[in-house]
């Protein structure tokens, strides 16, 4: 589910169902040699996300990207973010991404770390044959998690 | 010249006739095409899909089909891929919809080790026999959904959604 009026209000209904909470973290690089990358990134981050939730519609809530800059970014912020939405009701937390540098987070919270693949020069079917090679390796971390209750 | 000749009060009632005959054909037929419009529009949505799958390579186990539409979302056009389970009971063509009745998830053909000769849905273990039914005791409470299919050039074609028929 999205965080949108209609399925906010699904999930406020079947709170006892939907128990997982998935965050897109994206960085934003503006500088000129970056920005195209940092663009891919998103792209990336973002199909892979809406694929999870369609194969998962009825188990998560995707929450919208949380997107900062170099400058701006605050390490604690997966750890505060994770706290709020325990806070909520969710049991689990993912935090999905292509920047590297929250894997060191990876020993508190839920990082699932994806290096990025340029998606945009891809024709329609490879590119799902793609994102289902991708979905596969993230499915394990999920049904894990599910299985510890 | 001929020995019938059209006098003036003829000609000019012929011609008021066919002039009013025009004139009361323009609002009339706009009329009538304001009328009947609902019968002429055209239903998007409702079309066949043809789906890159042969029909003679069906076989009785369940696959999966993908087949891709535009959807119109206001001024956003996206390609939408959906998937169907398809397989042939006997001679007739079934194509199931993946959509879990439970919360809408992705129901996956023998995703249960346990129950391998029925759909899983991997959220909250909800299952469902071959022809779509639901397991009593799981969560879903209604059963999968099914495409319409047709058959072109012996290449599969999958239509709009419609509620199970094969469940009694």
């Amino acid at each position: 589910m999205y965080f949108n009026a209609n399925d906010v209000t699904s999930f406020m209904a079947q709170k006892d169902f939907i128990d997982t909470a998935i965050v897109p973290l994206v960085s934003i690089d503006l500088s000129s040699e970056k920005m195209k990358q940092s663009g891919a990134e998103v792209d990336f981050v973002m199909s892979l996300t809406s694929f999870i939730e369609q194969q998962f519609k009825g188990r998560l809530l995707v929450m919208p990207p949380f997107s900062y800059m170099t400058t701006l970014k605050n390490d604690e912020l997966p750890q505060q973010l994770e706290a709020q939405l325990h806070n909520a009701g969710f049991k689990h937390v993912f935090f999905i991404t292509c920047d590297h540098a929250w894997t060191t987070s990876g020993d508190i919270v839920n990082i699932i770390w994806l290096p990025a693949i340029p998606l945009e020069s891809m024709d329609a079917s490879v590119k799902k044959s793609i994102m289902e090679d991708q979905l596969r390796q993230v499915i394990p971390m999920l049904s894990t998690k599910w299985a510890q209750i | 010249m001929s020995n019938n000749r059209v006098s003036r009060r003829q000609f000019l009632s012929y011609t008021l006739t066919g002039v009013g005959g025009f004139m009361a054909a323009g609002m009339l037929m706009p009329m009538l095409r304001f009328a009947i419009d609902p019968v002429l529009q055209k239903h998007d949505g409702g079309d066949f899909v043809k789906t890159e799958h042969k029909i003679a390579d069906l076989t009785e186990a369940p696959v999966k089909v993908d087949f891709s539409f535009e959807q119109v979302d206001a001024w956003y056009k996206s390609n939408v891929t959906n998937v169907a389970w398809v397989y042939k009971n006997g001679d007739q063509i079934i194509a199931l919809s993946p959509v879990c009745k439970h919360l809408g998830c992705m129901v996956d053909w023998g995703g249960d080790s346990a129950h391998p000769d029925q759909f899983f849905c991997p959220c909250h273990a909800g299952r469902y026999e071959k022809n779509g039914k639901n397991v009593a005791g799981t969560p879903p409470l209604g059963p999968l959904d099914e495409f319409e299919v047709q058959d072109q050039d012996g290449y599969l074609m999958i239509g709009p959604a419609k509620a199970n028929t094969l469940v009694k």
